[in-house]
């Protein structure tokens, strides 16, 4: 792992990026605003399963309006993500939060394809299971807390930078 | 009084030096603020993005505002909460900060655009509610507010690194 970390800071686009100052809080910005689409396509997506916005528009609407903004901004999010972690492979990779926050990231796209797989194959099935209803709105509940719980993350990882050179 | 001795008393409140030295109550307010302000410009560039034609006009303007708008009111109250701590924290810090002025500035361009739009363009929305593309004027308020929140997150993630 420390070789692979001194391996990427050595590169040239790891250079590059530590030597002018004004790129991280760029890259960053860029990241903040894709995860504010993410944010809300998610709220919007669960506040309709919940019944508290969007009634008038059907849930295969609301998904198709929202989903494809939430894959968009992820493909962004990958890219100016692993761009931060070429920048700083150490303060990052490291990092538990920053680790915590990768494993939450594979949970939350997981759970995202399967509930699009879930409506492009019954557009009904949210209304024909009342049964699960329960659950299911379990599901997108804790959906939503685990998105916010993935940003918070992000923000701690400033928080929880092992130094090594201090230790 | 100036504001420079308004700013130095906040400074000095007893709640202001606890969020200042405290490890955990800056991060967990950064946390709430970065959360929400995420939750207020995402369903405000959704809004924009209807506004500006981009996503589909099948779905009514009015409604999609009374179905995000309140959303948006809400986590703006709480990003405003948090970021007023933040600030109580540090007054004089940020009040020199460029970046922190310019994102104030931005916010209340982005007020005055959202006046502005619902004063004249709005009232004819009937007219252009959904199935046809939206008035220019929809589309020059949706694109001066989706730079204008832009600006906002660019400047207060600046603040970050400018306020110490």
């Amino acid at each position: 792992m420390n070789r692979f970390i001194s391996l990427l800071a050595g590169t040239d686009l790891s250079q590059a990026i530590q030597n002018y100052e004004w790129i991280i809080p760029t890259i960053q910005s860029i990241h903040i605003l894709a995860v504010s689409i993410v944010l809300s396509s998610v709220a919007m997506v669960v506040l309709r399963l919940m019944g508290k916005a969007g009634l008038r528009t059907s849930i295969a609407d609301t998904v198709k309006r929202y989903v494809p903004w939430i894959w968009g901004a992820i493909v962004v999010l990958a890219i100016t993500g692993t761009l931060l972690v070429i920048g700083e492979p150490k303060r990052e990779l490291t990092n538990a939060a920053f680790q915590l926050k990768m494993v939450m990231v594979l949970v939350g796209v997981a759970i995202i394809a399967a509930f699009q797989i879930s409506v492009g194959r019954h557009p009904e099935f949210w209304n024909k299971t009342p049964e699960h209803r329960a659950g299911l709105k379990l599901i997108a509940v804790g959906t939503l807390v685990l998105f916010i719980a993935i940003a918070v993350a992000g923000r701690w990882i400033a928080y929880m930078i092992v130094d090594y050179a201090a230790a | 009084m100036s504001i420079d001795a308004i700013l130095e008393a906040i400074y000095n409140w007893p709640i202001s030096a606890a969020i200042r030295t405290d490890y955990f109550w800056f991060p967990f307010l950064e946390s709430v603020h970065v959360v929400c302000i995420c939750l207020v410009v995402g369903s405000i560039f959704v809004v924009d993005l209807r506004l500006l034609g981009i996503t589909s006009n099948k779905k009514p303007v009015t409604e999609l505002a009374k179905e995000v708008l309140p959303w948006t009111w809400g986590t703006f109250v709480i990003a405003v909460i948090a970021g007023t701590l933040m600030f109580m924290s540090k007054t004089t810090n940020y009040y020199a900060d460029d970046f922190f002025r310019y994102k104030m500035v931005l916010i209340v361009l982005a007020g005055v655009n959202m006046a502005v739009f619902h004063l004249f363009t709005y009232r004819s929305v009937e007219k252009w509610d959904r199935d046809v593309p939206t008035l220019l004027g929809a589309k020059l308020a949706g694109g001066f507010s989706l730079l204008c929140w832009i600006g906002v997150v660019f400047c207060g993630r600046w603040i970050g690194f400018t306020v110490i």
